[in-house]
């Protein structure tokens, strides 16, 4: 059966629309019983939805991100699902006539609106587009948009170019919009992490297009469904850490056979994030797979959980006392919040720790290498 | 005199933000300047850290070529920490995940980056495909033009007269724009699942990998490259010389500063610079002759960047820093005048003595490669140089057309060794040989450098360490190089020298200068 009727899937089957509905109810939290509801949400939109694009102070890595999406495909993406009206990588038009396109989308105002990349705000001219900064391009934008989302690290928090000092003021959108743009309750869905994964960014378009409005967020602004659970409870090195089995050394037998690398620095106690579940690269891989989380789906990961290679401090290790690693993410999640350094929160909430982290078990439990 | 200033901004289909103003007088560039538009300050924020972490961070540089990145910041941080030489395994797995760096990069810069100022897509509509497939394509590009929702094909000037293919080949490489998004897939699945996730891999660290690949690993390694290798060999060398022909003219234009330089990349077993699989050297004045070349005669001038002038003056990349920076003013998209004073976030960058300007990228990697005798690349080169009519004669590659053939090529010698470097792991393991890291403390005080090109051309860090902590930290991508402003005795970078001459049939349409500025894959 065609679905000509429905005019933003030109030459789709019903199967195959469906087959893509499950594929969306998938990608935000929803079970199968959501297909119904999302077939008819999107068979009421009278065109694919545009999407305006802005590329601020990035490094193309989130768009280099979307390019390795399989769920939907890139290209389904691009020519069947959305309309990718204005992505300064992709288009084929340039200078003026990038530009006259991109004002004439704004003016319509008929389109959701993606952020990569910073705002400079100290020195607003580290980063124009046609003469105009992103500090003007953005807060014209944000204004027009149905909805507007932030992908990556630095458009969601201001990112690496943020890392102390912060020579160009870097800062992340909703930041911008609050303090230097005069928005009082910006309404911004956060899609963390370096790169920003695209497949994340794509369950929210599809929640927005579904609900009308956008997912329940946490106190970062990123959406409840993808950023609820920590990545040291699903890692699928976990069994490891609580056999006290760690890499000691990179390279070692302990690294060979896959064991924990909580010792040589990995994040993953601290940081909220779908990793394990979602993975990257068409599901294939992901960090942990292959070497210790950063911890860049957190604000400030750049300064508040570097040196990366040191082990993460207020972290439960098997054999000894402390607090749970679950609580100690929560912390950090609040604290970044209310702007207090997590650091802080968990040595008041132990009251026992030094510079370097908790007391290591002299040797391991069970299993250890030595 | 007719006289025109043409600023384009944004540069679309690049990493990063540039614009390009031009003065065309009679239908010819008289006067160009490059402009980054975006400064991040990786030198200033880099200072005082971990220089166990500065991979990390330098690998944020760049989104579309991460790895090579990592690659000059390990080094550098080895170098640094007194480890001289990558033990083999390391070598190899690094050569491994640029292999498949540079597999996709060359393929995402040939269809999706640079194809559009080659290929009319609505043109494609005009075709009579009788392959099923190619129907198909056909198809969706219609579904597309007829919702009226053009997307990334809005507003172009495909009425440009400089677009020559017929309607057979636009659609054609319509159908392999779009497979090519599955083949740098490929490449990056390779990298990924040895590496975490691309962009952005994990498994690299001071000292070496952070654990051997797995049997599984390596052999899903193979299979994808083998792709990757099949897309080159079939689809895109097959496509260069397709549409070789219809811009043949390409050849003769965009010659630029004539000289060429690359730090090398893919290390062999000996680890030596200039027996890399792309050698390590340099061609001056266009001479094809290779000179060596070190990495510690690049020079650094500010005065038409927006630093102060004494951050330049020809010091070496660690004594130079982004501090203080200067910002004066952007050039009004209304002035007519010429551009005047600071204009760019981009340091110009000079090699040697007498400051040469020099291009890099692929093309100076294959001319460096061809003149040094690489095998693989002289049977490729010498092939296509028959194929295209011009046997025995390297130096029409010198131009626009030479520079996007020179990336196919490279792309092509890349994915044949990608194998092979794998291949090598498999036979160290087997050996017994499952070294992968070497364990060093920080060091007090340490000095390092990387020089290792990235597809787009010469790169290399260089790092200072005192108190055990950063002290300086430079970056000299290729960008820096290619997009040099003038340096301080006005000479103009590569890209603003390849533009000067170019003719532009209408000014309000210059299809001409992207093709040049896009052929540095800027």
């Amino acid at each position: 059966m065609s679905t000509d009727g429905i005019s933003i899937f030109p030459r789709l089957t019903r199967r195959e629309f469906l087959k893509y509905c499950g594929t969306l109810a998938a990608l935000i939290g929803a079970g199968d019983a959501a297909i119904p509801d999302i077939a008819a949400a999107l068979e009421k939109l009278a065109k694919r939805p545009a999407v305006v694009w802005s590329l601020f102070q990035e490094c193309l890595g989130c768009s280099v991100s979307l390019l390795q999406s399989r769920t939907p495909d890139v290209a389904n993406l691009i020519l069947r699902q959305i309309s990718l009206e204005y992505h300064e990588a992709v288009m084929a038009a340039a200078g003026d006539q990038a530009h006259k396109h991109f004002e004439d989308m704004v003016e319509r105002g008929d389109f959701y609106y993606v952020v990569e990349g910073a705002i400079a705000t100290k020195i607003p001219e580290a980063i124009t587009m046609h003469g105009i900064s992103a500090m003007e391009h953005a807060k014209e934008t944000y204004k027009k948009a149905k909805a507007t989302i932030a992908i990556g690290s630095c458009a969601t928090f201001g990112g690496i170019q943020a890392a102390a000092p912060n020579p160009t003021g870097a800062k992340g959108l909703t930041a911008f919009l609050r303090e230097d743009a005069g928005v009082a309750n910006p309404v911004v869905v956060n899609i963390s992490r370096c790169p920003g994964n695209a497949e994340d960014m794509l369950a929210a378009l599809t929640y927005i297009l579904v609900h009308g409005k956008p997912p329940e967020l946490d106190a970062v602004g990123r959406p409840v469904f993808l950023y609820g659970h920590l990545i040291h409870d699903e890692c699928e090195r976990r069994g490891h850490f609580d056999a006290g089995e760690f890499v000691e050394v990179f390279g070692d037998d302990a690294s060979r056979d896959r064991w924990c690398f909580y010792k040589v620095g990995c994040k993953g106690p601290q940081t909220f994030a779908p990793c394990p579940k979602t993975r990257w690269n068409g599901h294939l891989s992901w960090c942990v797979h292959n070497g210790p989380c950063i911890g860049c789906a957190e604000p400030e990961f750049w300064d508040k959980l570097t040196p990366f290679y040191e082990r993460a401090q207020n972290v439960q290790v098997p054999g000894i006392g402390g607090i749970s690693t679950t609580r100690i993410g929560m912390a950090l999640g609040a604290a970044t919040a209310v702007g207090l350094g997590a650091h802080l929160i968990g040595q008041a909430a132990t009251g026992r720790l030094g510079k370097g982290g908790p007391p290591e078990p002299e040797e391991a439990p069970r299993g250890g290498r030595s | 005199m007719a006289r025109k200033k043409v600023i384009i901004d944004p540069i679309t289909r690049i990493e990063g933000h540039l614009r390009i103003t031009c003065v065309v007088e009679d239908g010819k560039v008289t006067e160009a300047w490059n402009t980054a538009t975006l400064f991040r300050g990786f030198e200033i924020f880099m200072k005082g850290r971990d220089p166990r972490d500065a991979w990390h961070f330098s690998s944020r540089i760049c989104g579309v070529c991460p790895t090579p990145h990592a690659w000059n910041s390990v080094r550098a941080t080895e170098e640094a920490f007194g480890i001289d030489k990558m033990d083999d395994n390391t070598r190899l797995i690094r050569n491994m995940m640029e292999a498949t760096q540079v597999g996709y990069d060359h393929i995402l810069w040939f269809y999706i980056l640079n194809a559009f100022d080659f290929v009319n897509v609505p043109n494609a509509l005009n075709a009579k495909p009788t392959l099923p497939t190619l129907k198909a394509v056909q198809e969706r590009v219609q579904a597309v033009v007829k919702s009226g929702q053009l997307g990334p094909f809005a507003n172009m000037y495909w009425d440009h007269p400089g677009y020559k293919l017929p309607a057979e080949l636009d659609l054609e490489l319509t159908a392999h724009y779009l497979q090519s998004i599955d083949a740098q897939q490929a490449a990056n699945d390779a990298a990924a699942f040895m590496g975490g996730k691309f962009p952005m891999i994990m498994n690299y660290a001071p000292g070496g990998i952070t654990q051997l690949p797995s049997l599984d690993e390596i052999l899903y390694y193979q299979g994808r490259m083998r792709e990757v290798k099949d897309f080159i060999d079939n689809v895109m060398v097959p496509d260069l010389l397709a549409i070789a022909p219809y811009y043949i003219d390409l050849a003769q234009t965009g010659k630029g500063v004539g000289n060429y330089l690359t730090w090398g990349l893919l290390d062999e077993e000996s680890q030596d610079p200039y027996d890399r699989l792309f050698p390590r050297g340099a061609i001056f004045d266009g001479k094809l002759q290779v000179e060596k070349v070190d990495p510690d005669e690049t020079r650094m001038y500010t005065k038409y960047s927006w630093f102060g002038d004494d951050v330049g003056g020809g010091k070496h990349p660690l004594d130079v820093g982004q501090e203080p920076i200067e910002f004066t003013k952007l050039d009004p998209l209304d002035n007519e005048g010429p551009v005047e004073g600071k204009y760019d976030w981009t340091q110009a960058v000079r090699y040697g003595k007498d400051d040469r300007p020099m291009e890099v990228g692929p093309l100076a990697q294959m001319l460096v490669a061809y003149v040094s005798g690489r095998e693989d690349t002289k049977k490729v080169v010498d092939d296509t140089l028959a194929a295209i009519g011009a046997a025995g004669k390297p130096e029409v590659l010198m131009s626009d057309l030479g520079r996007i053939a020179a990336r196919v090529l490279k792309a092509k010698v890349n994915a044949d060794n990608a194998l092979r470097w794998a291949d090598e792991l498999l036979a160290n393991i087997g050996a017994g040989k499952t070294k992968v890291f070497e364990s060093r403390p920080v060091p007090s005080t340490g000095e390092g450098k990387g020089g290792w090109d990235a597809p787009r051309g010469a790169l290399c860090h260089y790092m200072r360490i005192k108190d055990g902590k950063i002290d300086t930290y430079a970056a000299v991508p290729p960008s820096n190089w290619n997009l040099s402003p003038r340096d301080d005795k006005g000479v103009r970078g590569p890209v603003e020298e390849a533009l000067v001459g170019q003719s532009v049939i209408d000014p309000d349409k210059p299809l001409e200068i992207l093709r040049v500025v896009h052929s540095f894959d800027p």
